[in-house]
């Protein structure tokens, strides 16, 4: 009875339709029969209002009552009258409230105050995600920096977090996550991946071995118009937040739109559509600012870019059924990479080239990256196989990226040797 | 097969939705003919379960349903973090079968669909034994990558098969497919019975 009535309140309280400004909530211990009976009484005045939280059950055994503010010297006169003691145990039930409200938004909302003890096990704000990185860089200066790549339609910065621990435009390992806003386990996890660079530098095991020789750039958040959009308003909106002029419709599919295959089958022509390529390649500023990067840089070895959902390693081409000169070796690769991602927990993941394997696509990144001269380019597909789809539960964030990292290892691996 | 359509022939594991337990083993047909119209299908599965384990699974979910005094409401099943009150896993286990018969009517050789998420619920009290349910499930379409969003009517006694109504919203940009509405089990929406929508 009084959970439901505590919930009603918030509720209330929420939608601004109750107040409980004033309202104390009494304390009674009948003593006696008399005592019992006088409190009795009171449930049957129903003109007070009274919200018995705890109902009269027997002597010794508390009574709770909320008295609304108009009723409360009735009921405190009548309990004086017959000598009946009583505490006060909420002195403003309305205060009370809104203190919890603040602490639930708080909580829930708080900018983490370091990196270990971020929680890795649940999903973030943009906010959230931009404090990290610069927590990271703070904790880490020597290891980790943090770069801006360029903006989104929407003005917001486009942060890339380059891993280096020395030398001059070193060959790298270039990994994005959250292209596709809704494929939320895909920025948890590359947060995680963050973490874990760091701590295997810090503890000269795993990649230390590979950031003796290559950088690691890493975009977490690559689509941020679209991630603040599916925190606010629709969860599963895929695409950027671009308005282009003859559009009927926001956003273009960012996968969609690079220089590879751009506007063949695979994608769509029409901006309503989740797979609407753009008026042209690179129209979009989150694609055109790794464009930039990956050109001016000129020495990255491999590039990730990782979906979600459906359990995929693939590889070039997705908008010609012509293999890719290096498939085979590409091929051998993914093998060995989903191997090692099963090795953790059982996840069975397919690989193959993205036209053979998944579908069609054109104007999509991997093929740009490769037909750029990065052999070793990727697609990943994360958990699941559709159970939960893009609505993975948080649960499942860090066993995804510690097995998906097992994966990212052989390649970068792979990478640095060849 | 020339002149005729499409065959495959496959070979799958299913697996219990709720539990991911090994359910059986499924070995099927399907030719898609050259010319647009539903595939036919042939198909053999292998049981874990017998008859009467199942029954008594049905029958339990049932009465987890009935035993609520008041008409079940929902909303974003699962929520944006992929977690699933408790009490409402019975009415989106509910809404996985039935999603189930509307993906099973709209997909084709090129069309695939996943469940993305039960936007809405809403139990209809009927004076019979049969629970009813009001939906709006949103429908992941693949390669399209669009989100359907679909309108279901559910109605269900154990031991008697899922009623199914449906009406999908053409997606928001209909002219490229030239599909138009869609239509469920019964009548277009003007003629289902009791039609809210």
């Amino acid at each position: 009875m009084r959970l439901p009535v505590l919930l009603a309140a918030l509720v209330a309280v929420a939608t601004c339709t109750e107040t409980f400004v004033g309202h104390q909530v009494l304390r009674v211990i009948p003593q006696s029969h008399e005592e019992l009976h006088k409190v009795q009484e009171l449930q049957h005045l129903e003109h007070l209002q009274l919200d018995f939280w705890l109902a009269p059950r027997g002597l010794g055994v508390p009574v709770d009552i909320r008295v609304p503010f108009p009723s409360l010297q009735a009921v405190k006169a009548h309990l004086e009258a017959a000598g009946v003691s009583y505490s006060i145990m909420i002195e403003d039930v309305q205060a009370l409230l809104d203190e919890e409200q603040r602490e639930m938004l708080r909580s829930s909302r708080q900018l983490p105050r370091d990196t270990d003890t971020f929680n890795y096990e649940a999903y973030h704000t943009i906010d959230e995600i931009y404090a990290f990185l610069d927590l990271l860089v703070a904790e880490n200066p020597n290891l980790v920096s943090k770069l801006e790549i360029g903006r989104s339609t929407e003005d917001r910065p486009l942060y890339v977090l380059k891993f280096s621990t020395g030398g001059s435009n070193r060959p790298a390992v270039w990994i994005d996550t959250g292209i596709h806003s809704r494929e939320w386990v895909t920025q948890a996890s590359g947060v995680w991946f963050a973490k874990k660079i760091v701590q295997d530098h810090a503890n000269k095991e795993g990649v230390a071995s590979i950031l003796e020789k290559m950088d690691i750039f890493l975009e977490i958040v690559t689509n941020p118009d679209g991630f603040a959009f599916t925190h606010s308003t629709n969860r599963l909106w895929r695409k950027t937040r671009s308005r282009h002029s003859g559009s009927i419709c926001v956003g273009v599919d960012p996968n969609r739109n690079w220089d590879a295959g751009f506007g063949d089958a695979g994608a769509s022509g029409n901006s309503c559509s989740e797979t609407y390529h753009g008026p042209y390649p690179n129209s979009e500023p989150e694609v055109k600012s790794i464009v930039d990067f990956v050109k001016s840089h000129g020495n990255i070895k491999a590039f990730i870019s990782i979906h979600s959902y459906s359990q995929l390693l693939l590889y070039p081409y997705g908008y010609t059924s012509t293999p890719a000169p290096d498939h085979e070796e590409l091929d051998e690769l993914a093998a060995k990479a989903v191997a090692a991602l099963s090795s953790l927990y059982g996840t069975k993941f397919e690989y193959g080239s993205i036209i053979t394997t998944i579908y069609r696509a054109s104007g999509s990144t991997v093929d740009w990256t490769y037909n750029q001269g990065i052999k070793y380019s990727f697609t990943f597909e994360l958990r699941d196989t559709g159970r939960y789809g893009f609505l993975l539960p948080a649960k499942q964030i860090v066993p995804t990226a510690e097995e998906t990292w097992l994966a990212l290892k052989v390649i970068m691996e792979h990478a640095r040797d060849n | 097969i020339p002149e005729s359509g499409h065959k495959y022939y496959l070979q799958f594991s299913t697996e219990d939705y709720r539990t991911g337990e090994d359910a059986g083993n499924c070995l099927a047909t399907v030719l898609y003919p050259k010319k647009k119209s539903p595939p036919v299908v042939s198909i053999k599965c292998s049981h874990t379960k017998d008859q009467k384990e199942i029954q008594e699974e049905d029958k339990i979910l049932y009465q987890r349903i009935r035993h609520q005094s008041k008409p079940i409401t929902g909303n974003d099943i699962p929520d944006s973090y992929g977690n699933i009150e408790p009490a409402l896993e019975p009415v989106w286990a509910l809404a996985v079968a039935g999603s189930s018969s509307i993906m099973w009517e709209k997909s084709t050789e090129t069309l695939g669909y996943f469940l993305a998420q039960v936007k809405s619920v809403r139990q209809w009290m009927r004076k019979d034994d049969f629970i009813e349910f009001d939906y709006t499930v949103l429908l992941h379409e693949l390669p399209t990558q669009e989100i359907i969003s679909c309108h279901m009517r559910l109605t269900w006694l154990p031991g008697h098969p899922l009623k199914v109504k449906h009406f999908c919203a053409p997606p928001s940009h209909a002219a490229e497919e030239g599909s138009g509405a869609e239509s469920g089990s019964a009548a277009g929406p003007a003629a289902a019975k009791g039609a809210i929508f």
